[in-house]
């Protein structure tokens, strides 16, 4: 096919075009399909599939077994779904703050509990309503509250137009959707976590932003740092598409190699991204499902070879697509390190052996808010970015001393009551002799931060979702005091309390920023950008 | 002087402006520079454009009679008008060995005082000219000459060592290519895998699948590892309109002085301009040598095919760090300041740098990095090909080469002109959608959402899929509402789009608009369509 050099290049008056599809072709086809059944402009709906073809039904015991005992759904099927809307955080100095977030609409007994909201189908898949059409309790304006257990998607109601009727299939009540959606922004956005292999349906759900009535605002969700991202599903708006207010998008990605990535907005980034629409996004390794005394370097050679072309030892690409080198000193025909799988271990990497393994994880995010772009973002201004500055310095959403509080932080919404605004606590708790994995990433907008730890060193084993090893498979990993992080950047860091002597129980160390005019709240000249490493 | 504040809602009607510079030919990049290994150059004043309106007063390096030649001759407008300023310098493309001389001839505004050049990473001799501090400077009419052998190969970078908070700051600086010593042929120990294509061929017109060839060489070091297909220069820097200015007032004082006898305040800082290349976006993706940018002749607008290997020259130039995040896929770097990093094993060439989605930039510090994008894993066939459908009509063939590709090592080999040329097979005909809408697969794990509730972008090709012939299948011979993609037609390119920029949000703003600043959109284009990177 030629390049023609010139095509016609029409512009009619502004880069963001609205949406009306006036395609004739298409118009005839959703016609036929509307007389069919399934309604395809609804506008609020989730996806979350029981059954896909690479994750078929199971057995009752999780097994794919291809009889008729395969009817339940498959745990390697993940969903979640997000609210991109506004709300309130609390900052440390007591300043309730604006901003432009991301909310749970699903896994809130979960993300209440500072972990993940990402939830197999089985329990995402939840009515709202139970058998006599009452919506439950725990979906009311202001959820989740303290007594929080429902973990299904917000808004799920039986589809009235399913063939057979009143089947959850991604049809929801705008009306549940709004009434937990509106301001319910969370300062990280809601967790996610996902293990290699599954597929993830991540709901993306525009609830509008009540304090800006002006602003017809789309978001989007941006994987950052996927491997082979496809554009279609890289949340920028100006490469693929964005959601308006009032409707979903449901974002469709297999896990990528394991790691620490993050996720954000990618409308207006120097605004949404200060305004505080970021989170974080792991993937746990298959090392994790190694069957106990299976050497870890054979597992990882034989999962290297399903890359086709690869000898298990060596990568085939220069960017080690899908694979990672075997550690320099495995047997190179066994792939054999000596490194056995022990139930219970985590490891952030297939590492073959053993380097990145912990016992506690933490994820931590490092942003900043500037209090005045927040307040000018509030009450329908010009915001500068040139003289944008942070005054707020935040790891989960949260300083010094709220960093150390446990269990969820809330700000008040206008009627009283209690929003979870930072689920996310960030304060390190590692049990006497274990290791913790800090999973750091950074979504500052404007400038870098330097972490350093006070009295237990950090161990970096990997830099930007990769384990710090060369193509030969000597181990890259160092030891260091501090890691530096600017917006886009992630890093593992390991802490390692193995020594009992060194770190007793009741041991408190620090985590904090070298920028030392950092340590502070706004006006308040010490807090910042500081928590502490507790040894239990 | 300081910006108005633009809300982020005007940006429309600024983008509006800016972006019909977006409406020509194909802009494509490559490094084009000048050859030496002697150079004239001189450092003078001029204006660079900014997308929104501003013109800018600022200083830069800049061709002094005509240069030996320019680089890589199929890039066409090349040109480098003696006396002008630039901004970055001329791009010096020399091959390693080469005895570099480059003669600086000092005329800015006596006013300015001094100037010179640092060549870090190489034992530079400095003759005439007078004394300085971190070398030999030219008074203002005068030039001073430095010479170095060009031992290190790689991207290195060239600025002035005379006041550089403030000559740095006003553009004085630019980029020193190394190539290695091999003539544009292949590095030693390179052998194609069996069963893989060739990924390391020498510099010729054209490559195997006839598409022009715009390397400077074959690779960027002499290793193996360092081969590539395209190669773009990506040099970071900065502006605060208000030291420009002030420049600008002072510039007609009389002085004498080898310091000259401007006073500006430098501090306290606030970058405005935030530039790729020296230009903002868009302008940035315009055409290298465009007429409209006299003052900046470099673009910054990288586009790939699947599969290919693409260098990345990144350089740190002006003061601050920028975390630049390129989407898509992770940078396995290569160097840094022209010195490769290689594993610890005795005796072995492997690779050892880091795999990076963030290259962070540092003023000094230039990274050699290598991308490669081919949607291997994605579980879904991004050219959308219908299983049980007509060869030839809605699916083709993908036989797998040694490492899973659809290419010319395959058995049957790809013609260079399939639709799916470099395919991951093992995603082959794996559909998507759970009910398709146009003739590409069903069955998949997704419903894409009504049409209605979206917004489309400018680089948006019309449907998820790669390439004219799926986007077509996919959605119709029907342009995207309302008008049709800007600057990536569904009927000829149809690739998939991917944001390079700083992560540093705020930089992607042009003096307070969004968006403007460190932005480049990157395209990966089916192999049917050209990549022309000629102008």
């Amino acid at each position: 096919m030629e390049h023609r050099a010139s095509e016609i290049c029409r512009f009619d008056g502004g880069l963001a075009m609205s949406s009306f599809a006036r395609l004739g072709f298409k118009f005839l086809v959703v016609a036929g399909l509307m007389a069919g059944g399934a309604a395809q402009a609804q506008n609020f709906r989730t996806q979350c599939p029981t059954s896909t073809t690479l994750h078929p039904l199971v057995n009752l015991n999780g097994v794919v077994t291809g009889t008729s005992a395969d009817i339940y759904p498959n745990p390697h099927i993940k969903c979640q779904q997000v609210s991109g809307g506004d709300g309130y955080a609390t900052m440390a100095d007591g300043t309730q703050i604006y901003m432009f977030s991301f909310g749970p609409l699903s896994g809130l007994a979960d993300i209440v509990n500072g972990k993940p909201g990402t939830q197999p189908s089985a329990v995402f898949n939840q009515s709202n309503v139970d058998a006599s059409g009452n919506v439950l309790d725990a979906i009311k304006v202001g959820a989740p509250d303290a007594s929080y257990a429902f973990n299904g998607a917000i808004g799920l109601v039986p589809d009235p137009t399913s063939t057979p009727p009143n089947l959850i299939d991604g049809h929801v009540d705008p009306r549940l959707i709004m009434d937990v959606g509106v301001m319910n922004g969370n300062i990280p956005a809601p967790l996610i976590a996902i293990d290699e292999g599954d597929e993830l349906f991540l709901t993306l759900t525009n609830v509008g932003m009540i304090m800006r009535p002006d602003l017809f605002e789309r978001h989007t969700l941006h994987f950052h740092g996927y491997p082979n991202a496809s554009s279609f599903y890289d949340g920028v708006p100006d490469a693929s598409v964005a959601i308006n207010i009032g409707a979903s998008f449901t974002y469709y990605y297999l896990a990528p190699e394991a790691g620490t990535y993050m996720w954000h907005c990618h409308i207006s980034p120097p605004e949404h991204l200060q305004m505080g629409m970021v989170g974080q996004l792991y993937v746990r390794p298959r090392q994790n499902s190694v069957a106990s005394g299976t050497d870890l370097g054979v597992a990882l050679k034989a999962a290297n070879q399903s890359s086709p072309g690869s000898n298990g030892v060596k990568c085939n690409d220069v960017l080690c697509a899908l694979q990672m080198p075997l550690p320099a000193g495995a047997n190179p025909s066994t792939g054999a390190t000596g490194k056995v799988a022990v139930p219970g271990r985590m490891y952030a990497y297939n590492d073959g052996d053993g380097v990145s393994g912990y016992d506690v994880e933490y994820p931590i995010q490092l942003h900043g808010f500037d209090p005045n772009f927040h307040f000018v973002g509030m009450t329908f201004n010009p915001e500068s970015f040139v003289d944008t500055k942070d005054k707020f310095f935040l790891m989960n959403g949260r300083s010094y001393p709220d960093t150390t509080v446990s269990g969820p932080l809330n700000t008040q919404a206008s009627d009283g009551t209690p929003h979870f605004s930072q689920p996310l606590p960030s304060l390190i708790n590692i049990p006497a002799g274990k290791k913790a994995l800090l999973r750091f990433s950074d979504l500052n907008v404007t400038e870098y931060h330097t972490l350093a730890s006070l009295g237990i060193p950090m161990h970096v084993v990997a830099y930007n979702a990769r384990l710090l090893r060369d193509m030969d498979g000597n181990n890259t990993d160092y030891y260091t005091n501090s890691v530096t992080l600017a917006g886009g950047e992630s890093v593992d860091v390991i802490l390692d309390a193995t020594d009992t002597t060194k770190y007793p129980a009741g041991s408190i160390f620090y985590l904090y920023t070298q920028q030392l005019d950092h340590l502070s709240n706004d006006a308040e000249n010490f807090g910042g950008m500081m928590t502490e490493v507790r040894i239990n | 002087m300081h910006a108005m504040m633009f809300s982020v809602r005007q940006l429309l009607r600024v983008a509006a402006v800016a972006a019909t510079s977006l409406c020509l030919q194909a802009v494509d990049a490559a490094v084009p520079g000048i050859t030496g290994p002697s150079f004239n150059l001189v450092a003078a004043a001029g204006r660079i454009s900014q997308p929104d309106g501003a013109s800018v007063y600022a200083w830069g390096y800049g061709c002094n009679g005509a240069p030996t030649s320019f680089a890589p001759t199929a890039v066409q407008g090349a040109n480098c008008p003696s006396g002008a300023m630039q901004l970055p310098g001329p791009t010096l493309i020399v091959n390693q060995g080469d005895t570099v001389t480059v003669t600086l001839t000092n005329n800015l505004p006596a006013a300015a005082g001094n100037t010179s050049i640092l060549f870090p990473g190489f034992q530079v001799t400095a003759t005439n000219g007078a004394p300085g501090v971190l070398t030999r400077e030219a008074p203002h009419g005068y030039s001073v000459t430095y010479s170095f052998v060009a031992s290190t190969p790689g991207t290195h970078s060239y600025y002035s060592g005379t006041r550089g908070d403030l000559q740095i700051e006003m553009g004085l600086y630019g980029a020193l290519i190394v190539l290695p010593k091999l003539n544009g042929g292949i590095p030693t120990g390179y052998t194609t895998p069996a069963g893989l294509p060739v990924t390391c061929r020498a510099v010729s017109a054209t490559s195997p699948s006839g598409q022009t060839d715009f390397r400077l060489a074959a690779a960027a070091y002499d290793n193996p590892a360092a081969c590539y297909d395209r190669e773009y220069l990506f040099q970071f820097s900065e502006m605060d309109p208000r030291i420009h200015v002030q420049a600008d007032q002072q510039s007609n004082l009389s002085c004498a002085s080898p310091t000259g006898c401007m006073t500006i305040a430098i501090e306290p800082y606030k970058a405005a301009y935030f530039m790729i290349n020296g230009r903002s976006m868009p302008d940035d993706m315009d055409s290298h040598y465009a007429v409209q940018y006299p003052n900046q002749p470099y673009n910054g607008n990288p586009h790939m095919h699947p599969g290919e290997i693409t260098l990345l020259r990144i350089i740190g130039q002006g003061r601050m760090q920028h975390p630049f995040h390129e989407h898509g896929n992770h940078v396995r770097l290569l160097a840094r300041d022209g010195n490769l990093l290689l594993s610890q094993t005795q005796g072995s060439n492997s690779l050892a740098g880091p795999l990076l989605f963030t290259t962070t930039t540092t003023p000094g510090i230039t990274l050699d990095g290598v991308y490669q994008w081919t949607a291997k894993g994605l579980n879904w066939d991004v050219y959308g090909h219908v299983k049980g459908g007509t060869p030839g009509v809605d699916t083709e063939p993908c036989y797998p080469d040694a490492n899973g590709y659809y290419t010319t090592a395959s058995n049957p080999p790809a013609p260079p002109t399939a639709h799916n040329y470099y395919e991951w097979c093992l995603d082959h005909e794996k559909p998507l959608e759970a009910h398709a809408f146009g003739d590409v697969g069903s069955g998949g794990p997704v419903t894409l959402p009504d049409p209605n509730v979206l917004q489309n972008g400018a680089w948006y090709s019309g449907s998820p899929y790669l390439g004219p012939d799926a986007t077509q299948r996919a959605v119709g011979n029907t342009p995207l509402p309302p008008t049709g993609t800007i600057a990536n037609s569904p009927k000829s390119e149809a690739g998939f789009a991917f944001m390079w920029h700083s992560h540093n949000e705020r930089e992607i703003t042009t003096d307070n608009i969004f968006p403007g600043g460190m932005l480049m959109m990157m395209l990966v284009d089916p192999w049917v369509y050209v990549i022309d990177e000629s102008n």
